[in-house]
């Protein structure tokens, strides 16, 4: 009998240290084909730069990093599969690398762990979840856009949003922090197979309005700015930071507006960055990813950095990662360094802020910061 | 600017992609007696080529050229290689066959081109007409213009043409034709090229004003089938239709909200569906 526990005790024991010692596996939810593949495969390429610079390193603790991802098509019942596989798999923690719907459809399922880090800006965490979102919400971007009309002496925004879950998002935001700040929002909503955004534009760019903004991205996006080109309005017109690519300036290069401006994290700007070791680890990542992919890094690029970063914090500090609890505890207390710093509370699950936030504008190519409405 | 006017416009640019898909479907539908899901495929594939052969150093016109051969060269290639030979398979396994075709385009098309969306100039440049408050674009012109002269010509050519007349014929009753000297072969390779050539034309047309990616393909098929559908498959009816289903959505987007528009415009199909077959009992046949 007394043996017979020996041996139990004995193999689990052995197993635990298994556990501890093997590669962590990181789970990774992301959609590399359908409608959001270009978010996924962007998240995606930040986080196999990191499980491979950790790797080549001889990876963290002496564990190697595994990072699983599954394509959830940015499908809601997919994206759950893929996080269920991965629970069972005992994955460390979760990147939640999708879209709104299915980001939604996931949270309730680490009730109990393990981590669930979110990079996009459209989904909240509550603060007694496991869910940590690394980027500033969709709130703190729409505020500092209130903030840069307020400093241009504006108060009347058009604003073209598309009928998915992200654009309901983006006008919940817009209705609340324009209301709150008693500006004026002429709203039109466009079709997620619009051919053709003059309609929506004609709506809300009266003359009366100094500056439209776009919460589309990808390829609708792409329609909002040519329909704005074509009608010949002289508004700047602001896209959402989804739009911060290479691939959407050489797409409309040739058909931008007289000003075209956007929100993204500063990090995207660096030398806009107060912090110096923020500067030099946002400098620092801009350069290794342009080595790696020979392309410029985007604004959805930079917030899978942030989020390997908070990974790789808990990874380093906690001593065993696979404790949701301790690492939960863990990130509502520390601050971490990333490309730009993320704190959380125990109160707070999101781990920037609107302070995080600057308005960029295209010029001869390039993002940098813009510069006021005349 | 008049908000009525830009939706009159913007009602007839969209109108014009309806029936330059539509028309494609219905004449492959009465000639081949399929109903071709990988139809919208010709649109994605002319934009995505298009876009990576300029982008290559060609010259726009000929990237377009070279792309809607693909084009038109995949629908042939559908046709010839996968689906005549099954011939005889029954008409709901053919159309799953071209819906595992529009896969395999899509699957195709991220290897070309990657997942993002692409574009590439317009063929017809200049600045843009501005009439009663509202503005089209030189581009936007030739869509229309193309859009709904191209379906009308296709609805003249069958209605009143000797080889028009073939291609009808060869989907009422093949064998009939066939000993009636119709080459039924060569009928239908005809009818998928054209409405091949006429997406790819769509797409050469509309994808400079927005933007096109690999999954373009089924969404465009749909909207083709609605226009058809709605046109109950006759060639002139989608003319009209796409013409309707055009201003219709662009009035709905504009007075109503985009929100409106999906319930109001399959609200629409499905009532057509219904008042179209008022006369149809269960088991098929017609009510006295």
């Amino acid at each position: 009998m007394n043996r017979s526990l020996l041996c139990t005790l004995l193999l689990c024991a052995a197993g635990s240290i298994q556990a501890q010692s093997g590669p962590i596996l990181i789970g990774e939810v992301a959609p590399l084909t359908g409608p959001a593949a270009t978010v996924g495969t962007r998240l995606n390429k930040a986080s196999k730069m990191w499980a491979d610079e950790i790797n080549a390193k001889g990876g963290i603790n002496g564990r190697k990093i595994e990072l699983v991802t599954c394509n959830d098509e940015a499908r809601p019942e997919k994206a759950v599969a893929c996080l269920r596989d991965m629970q069972e798999k005992g994955a460390a923690m979760i990147f939640g690398n999708s879209l709104t719907a299915s980001l939604r459809a996931m949270q309730p399922l680490v009730k109990q762990g393990p981590l669930l880090l979110i990079p996009s800006p459209n989904v909240v965490p509550p603060a007694d979840s496991y869910a940590f979102q690394v980027s500033p919400s969709d709130l703190h971007l729409t505020e500092a856009i209130a903030k840069y009309m307020k400093e241009n002496g504006l108060n009347k925004i058009g604003m073209v949003a598309a009928t998915d879950a992200s654009g309901e998002v983006g006008v919940e935001s817009a209705k609340k922090v324009f209301g709150d700040q008693k500006m004026e929002l002429r709203l039109a909503r466009i079709d997620l197979r619009a051919t053709d955004a003059s309609t929506q534009l004609a709506n809300v760019a009266g003359q009366d309005i100094k500056l439209v903004y776009s919460s589309y991205t990808g390829g609708g996006a792409v329609t909002v700015v040519k329909s704005f080109k074509i009608l010949g309005l002289p508004q700047p017109l602001m896209v959402s930071y989804g739009n911060m690519s290479e691939a959407f300036v050489s797409l409309i290069k040739d058909v931008a507006p007289p000003r075209l401006l956007g929100t993204s994290v500063v990090a995207l700007v660096p030398e806009h960055l107060s912090n110096a070791g923020e500067r030099s680890r946002a400098q620092a990542f801009l350069d290794a990813y342009a080595k790696r992919y020979s392309e410029k890094p985007d604004m959805i690029n930079l917030l899978g950095k942030a989020e390997v970063d908070v990974a790789e914090a808990v990874l380093r500090k906690v001593s065993n990662p696979a404790d949701a609890a301790a690492a939960k505890k863990f990130l509502e207390s520390t601050p971490i360094e990333s490309i730009q710093n993320q704190r959380f509370s125990p109160t707070n699950h999101v781990g920037l802020d609107a302070s995080s936030v600057i308005i960029v504008e295209l010029k001869d190519g390039n993002w940098v910061k813009a510069e006021p409405i005349k | 600017m008049n908000l009525l006017t830009q939706a009159v416009i913007s009602g007839l640019m969209i109108g014009a992609v309806y029936a330059f898909l539509g028309i494609g479907l219905v004449l492959v539908y009465r000639t081949a007696r399929i109903l071709n899901l990988a139809h919208g495929e010709s649109f994605a594939i002319t934009g995505v080529a298009a876009a990576v052969l300029a982008k290559s150093g060609l010259p726009l016109a000929a990237a377009l050229a070279l792309a809607i051969l693909i084009a038109v060269a995949f629908a042939l290639s559908l046709h010839r290689f996968v689906l005549r030979p099954r011939a005889e398979w029954p008409a709901g396994t053919l159309i799953l066959i071209t819906l595992g075709a529009a896969f395999v385009v899509r699957g195709v098309l991220i290897l070309v081109a990657g997942t993002d969306p692409v574009s590439f100039p317009v063929l017809f440049s200049g600045a843009s007409l501005r009439i009663a408050g509202g503005v089209i674009p030189p581009q936007g012109i030739a869509l229309v213009l193309l859009g709904f002269g191209g379906s009308a010509a296709v609805a003249v050519y069958l209605a009143r043409t000797r080889s028009g007349k073939q291609l009808l014929a060869a989907a009422e009753n093949p064998y009939a034709a066939e000993l009636l000297g119709v080459n039924v072969e060569r009928a239908r390779l005809t009818a998928y090229g054209i409405g091949a050539l006429l997406g790819a034309l769509a797409g050469g047309l509309l994808i400079p004003l927005i933007a096109v990616d690999f999954q373009s393909g089924l969404a465009m098929t749909l909207r083709g089938f609605v226009a058809a559908a709605i046109a109950g498959m006759s060639p002139i009816g989608v003319v009209f239709s796409g013409l309707g289903l055009g201003l219709f959505e662009s009035w709905v987007g504009a007075y109503l909200g985009a929100l409106y528009q999906d319930p109001v415009m399959f609200g629409l199909l499905i009532a057509v569906a219904l008042w179209q077959s008022r006369h149809i009992r269960f088991g098929g046949t017609r009510r006295a």
